[in-house]
This record gives C-alpha cells, structure tokens and sequence, in this order.
C-alpha cells in the first residue's frame, strides 16, 4: 500500500469510529462537548503515534507469547506521560477530560493498531497509520459532540482563550435545546444516524 | 527454562525504562501540578469568602464529610466559615469547599477536586450550579432530593443525579457542622 493510502485509510474507508467501531466507550462518553472531543483526539493522537512508533520499532524484540503485557506496559506508560503533562500545563483540559484521560489506555484503537499493524509493520508506515487513525477519530468524534452539543445544548464550547469565554451560544438552539441529545441515549442516536450513513455511502461507492 | 528468563528479562526492561521516563516525568510536573493545585485552593477560598478574612485551616478528623474549617472574620468578629468537604460522587472523591454563616447558611461553594463524568457531573464545577444551595441550610433545609429543586434547576443536574447526591450530602454536612460549633451566640 501506498504511503498516502496509508495515511488516509483511517479517514474514511477505514474510520476507526465509523467503520471499525473501535474505542466507541469514550466517543460516547467525552462527546457531550466540542472542547472535551477535541482534548481527547489530543491525548488519543499522541498516545497513538508514539505507541505505533516504540511497537514497531521493537517488534522484533518483543517476542510473540509476550506482547500483550509488553504493549500495555508501552501504552499505559504513554498515557500516564500524558496525563502528567496535561494536568500540569493544560489543567481545563485535564479537568474537562476527566476520568476519560486514564481511559485512553484500554481504548481499542491504540491495542488494536499496535496489534494489527504497528506489529508486523515499519516504523514510518506505522507512524502514518497513526496519524491516519488519530485524524479519522477526531473528526468522527468532534463531528458526534458539534451534533451533540449544538442540539442538546444550543452551544458550541471550544477552549477560553482571552477575552473569549469558549462557549459560542448559537441562536435558536440555545434557546430551544433538546436534552436528550447531550444525554447518553443522544449519544447511541448519533453513533447511529452516522453509521447508518457511513455504511450507506460506503455500499453506494461498491455498486458504482 | 531459559526461554522464560529471556521473556522476563525482556519484559522486566520495558518496565524499567518506562518507569524511568515516568519518574522523569514526575519530577518535572509535580512541582507545577502541586503550586497549580495551591493556587487553585487560594483562588476558590477567595471566592467562597464573601469579602471576610480568612483565618487559618484547623484540620477535623473522623466526620465522613468535614476535612478542616477555617474561621471568617468581619473587623475581629467571627462572621463564619469556610469548611473543607469531601464526598463520593460518579467518578470516586470529590472535594469542594463551601462558605457558611454562623447560623448555618451557605453562602458560596465551589468544586476543587473531582472525577465526574464530562458533560454531566462535571458540570457541579460550574460557578451556577452551586447557586441552588445559596442561602440554604438556616431556615430554608439543603436540597438533597431533585424534588426540592425547581423544574430548571431539576433539568440542570439530569442525568447526574449521584453528583447531586454527592454535593448536595457534603453541603448539608457543612451546615450541619457550622451549627454545632456554637457559633451562634
């Protein structure tokens, strides 16, 4: 496969959301706000990209009978790393993630590249499924929170940043918000609909 | 047998190598994260305080809620205090401190630590959502239920209602232990 084919895979032929279902507990869970999908791509993308990296740099190390403990030893590491940097430089986005930061470590994108891919494959393709998989998941995930927030609470809340609050009120929805949209049943409505479209639009691509 | 050593040798330096980056790591963010979290507990003290000085932090053992109470003073006189909460939420321990008068009133409260949900019980760390306990716990009781709250503020804490529980549980635990300090003469 081409280097750009691999990058890109993750898009959308290969949506880790979407198409793969893969890490679907904290897509559902974080994407209550634009902010907290953001934060999270964040932290699953750095986790991701140097985890693909070290797996597959030691792929011929790690021994077969072994590498599930190996890689949760890599990732949890990763995470923890994460966790520290973020609670020290960006507290609002360590706070807003909340129990979901620690999470990253049993999501199944990060297991699941580094065991069908990072392992058998080299570091630079790696590092491009990476990037691909993260990118696809932001955008599957901060598409879910915009819907989300903007039916179920009539905002769009990004980070503050000067003057500016980070919370963008949008007329009509704000004052007209449909709860059930930032609740847990909105959250599985959502995953829905988009699937439903994905496999529609994916279906329609095949009988061309 | 050796074949084993091998896989544990292997293993064992994954190990270590990641608990020398993590160390590493520690020792450059903790100090941040600890003067992060002092300043954050001065800013919320200031903000619970209504204007009054602030004494010094007496520490209180053995209460399931109280973890120490500071004295709020108006020209000398007591004017109240600030307690030190924790509670069990969602998401494990939360602790908020909260302003009282003598008599048991709540005057302001806020959010320090927690691991709420985000979107949901996360939102208790929102400035509006302690203004339903405002002015409760003298004559007017906590609201520890969701039916002692009006319609809007229902709405407001749906869908975390073991937050709610939390906070509102450690509140009335405030204002129940302001009026057995005997502060009203």
């Amino acid at each position: 496969m081409s280097k750009m084919k691999e990058l890109s895979k993750g898009l959308f032929k290969d949506n880790p959301i979407f198409v793969l279902m893969l890490g679907l507990c904290p897509v559902l869970g974080v994407s209550t706000q634009v902010s907290n999908a953001i934060g999270m791509s964040a932290g699953v993308m750095f986790v991701l990209l140097f985890s693909n990296m070290i797996i597959s740099a030691l792929r011929k190390i790690i021994p077969a009978s072994i590498h599930i403990p190996a890689y949760i030893v890599v990732i949890a590491s990763l995470v923890s790393f994460i966790q520290m940097v973020m609670h020290a430089y960006v507290p609002s986005v360590y706070n807003a993630l909340g129990v979901y930061l620690p999470l990253i470590v049993v999501n199944c994108i990060i297991l699941g590249r580094a065991e069908a891919f990072a392992s058998k494959n080299t570091v630079v393709d790696s590092m491009l499924d990476a990037i691909g998989m993260s990118i696809g998941f932001a955008l599957g995930l901060t598409l879910i929170a915009l819907i989300r927030e903007l039916f179920g609470s009539g905002t769009i809340t990004l980070f503050p940043m000067g003057n500016f609050s980070g919370v963008i009120n949008i007329p009509w929805f704000y004052d007209n918000p449909i709860r059930v949209f930032s609740l847990a049943p909105g959250a599985l409505l959502i995953m829905g609909f988009l699937k439903a479209f994905f496999d529609w639009n994916s279906s329609r691509k095949k009988d061309k | 047998m050796t074949k084993n050593i091998k896989y544990g040798l292997i293993l064992l330096s994954i190990c270590a190598v990641s608990a020398f980056a993590l160390a590493l790591t520690n020792s450059i963010t903790a100090p941040v994260i600890q003067h992060y979290e002092f300043e954050q507990r001065q800013l919320a003290l200031t903000a619970v305080s209504n204007g009054y000085a602030i004494g010094s932090e007496k520490p209180v053992e053995a209460d399931p809620y109280v973890t120490y109470t500071i004295d709020l003073t108006d020209d000398g006189q007591l004017a109240g205090y600030i307690v030190g909460l924790k509670s069990a939420g969602y998401g494990g321990q939360m602790t908020l401190v909260a302003s009282y008068k003598v008599s048991g009133e709540m005057m302001f409260a806020q959010l320090l630590t927690h691991s709420e949900t985000p979107g949901l019980g996360a939102k208790a760390a929102e400035t509006s959502y302690m203004e339903k306990f405002q002015g409760t716990g003298d004559d007017t009781p906590v609201p520890t239920d969701k039916t002692m709250l009006t319609d809007a503020e229902a709405q407001a804490v749906s869908g975390a209602s073991i937050t709610f529980g939390a906070v509102s549980r450690a509140i009335e635990a405030g204002s129940t232990y302001v009026k057995n300090l005997g502060g009203v003469k």
